[in-house]
């Protein structure tokens, strides 16, 4: 669902969200339109009304939550809701034993881990990402949660692409809608 | 800081960056349970703490941290929440390669409660400082810096290995570091955060890109720092600020 069609509709925020977000054409590869997400850290107003948007809606809903690699603003979620946050990461940088998970991305494979022992079965989680493509990676960080045991609630995304399958089965929550 | 006026000025210097410091030594490294019990775990906590009689700062045995110990009426706050935030960090041998000792961060972001304290310890310090820019470093300063760039109403800027940033990006020297250009104005106020300080390379890569375009870099902040590793004296001329010392 994307917040303009659900309650969000002319919310002066998502106005200010769009904005900041920079698009580069070719990069990493020819032929991919990059949804930068770093400008948008880098504008107070635009961040804070980011982490309100989420935090507005999650804060009395989830008790755990779940990174993503791109992890701007996931910590600061986390910290507003005071829920736990787990960061999943490519392989290798987390330390200690992880359980990991392959998936297809948009250009490219890859694999995505998580600390075992990180979450409790029965909990209830959170993924947030800044952007939903075709929804390989939140796939991976899904299934990643319920082979731990949690229950994942919802999705959470800064950028949605509009016209891209999005096959996860779970309910997503998407600010902005761009093409 | 209350503590500052009964020092001597040499012991100032010393204050400023080790003060809120808790010097803790892992007498054994525990296999990897998730969450460290506060109190249970193999480290001591031993606080540092300035008497002006003695004229300096001393490793005291290990006490109970009684308000009566502490010099200052700012560290009473602080000393529970130092010593839940060091209990919470856990150490993994080996890692990434053998001999090392790993500190892992992790299980402190799975306490909210040690990770807000985190996060205010570092707001409490900075918030009036008229800091424009809060720049952290990939990756785990992106989980401590962007709450504090929202809390003291600075911008986050993240400082990133090569290639993880679209385009016109500046690369700083032999520790390659990236930065979006126009991401920071001449004349910034800035500080750098990432979780650990060990040779201090990253920071001193990245206080030199920032300084290369025209920001000032007023401190470093980090929640760890491995003094054997003598990160501090990379950092040339700029304090760094921790809350917790692993020896």
């Amino acid at each position: 669902m994307f917040a303009a069609e659900n309650g969000l509709r002319g919310d002066p925020r998502l106005k200010g969200i769009s904005e900041a977000i920079r698009v580069v054409p070719n990069f990493p590869k020819p032929g991919i339109m990059f949804q930068d997400i770093t400008a948008v850290v880098s504008n107070h107003k635009v961040f804070k009304d980011i982490v309100d948007i989420f935090v507005d809606r999650y804060r009395d809903r989830a008790s755990l939550w779940s990174g993503s690699k791109r992890i701007y603003i996931c910590s600061a979620i986390a910290l507003a809701i005071g829920a736990k946050f787990i960061p999943l990461r490519k392989p290798g940088k987390l330390p200690g034993e992880v359980i990991s998970e392959l998936y297809e991305l948009e250009y490219g494979n890859d694999c995505l881990e998580m600390h075992l022992g990180a979450v409790q079965r029965g909990r209830r989680a959170l993924v947030i990402d800044d952007i939903v493509a075709t929804g390989g990676t939140l796939s991976a960080a899904i299934r990643l949660l319920e082979r731990a045991g949690a229950e994942v609630v919802e999705c959470a995304c800064v950028i949605g692409l509009r016209g891209r399958v999005i096959s996860v089965a779970k309910r997503k929550f998407i600010l902005e809608l761009l093409n | 800081m209350s503590t500052l006026s009964t020092l001597s000025p040499q012991k100032i210097l010393e204050a400023k960056i080790v003060s809120h410091c808790y010097f803790y030594s892992a007498n054994s490294v525990k296999p990897s349970f998730f969450l460290p019990k506060p109190n249970t775990t193999s480290r001591r906590v031993r606080p540092l703490i300035y008497r002006g009689a003695t004229g300096g700062a001393a490793a005291p045995e290990p006490q109970p941290m009684s308000v009566a110990n502490m010099a200052s009426s700012n560290v009473d706050g602080t000393d529970d929440r130092i010593s839940r935030i060091s209990s919470s960090i856990r150490v993994i041998p080996d890692f990434p390669k053998p001999g090392i000792l790993f500190q892992d961060i992790t299980t402190l972001l799975l306490d909210p409660k040690a990770f807000k304290d985190t996060i205010d310890l570092f707001v409490e310090r900075y918030k009036d400082k008229n800091i424009n820019v809060v720049a952290g470093v990939e990756a785990r300063g992106f989980i401590f810096g962007p709450p504090i760039a929202l809390a003291i109403g600075a911008k986050f800027v993240p400082m990133r290995k090569p290639k993880k940033l679209p385009e016109y990006s500046l690369e700083y020297g032999t520790d390659k570091m990236e930065m979006h250009v126009g991401a920071v104005q001449p004349g910034e106020r800035a500080i750098v955060v990432d979780d650990l300080i060990a040779t201090g390379g990253t920071l001193n890569a990245a206080i030199r890109l920032l300084e290369r375009v025209g920001v000032t870099v007023v401190e470093c902040a980090c929640v760890i720092e491995l003094p054997e590793l003598k990160g501090r004296d990379k950092l040339g001329n700029k304090p760094l600020f921790v809350l917790v010392s692993s020896a």
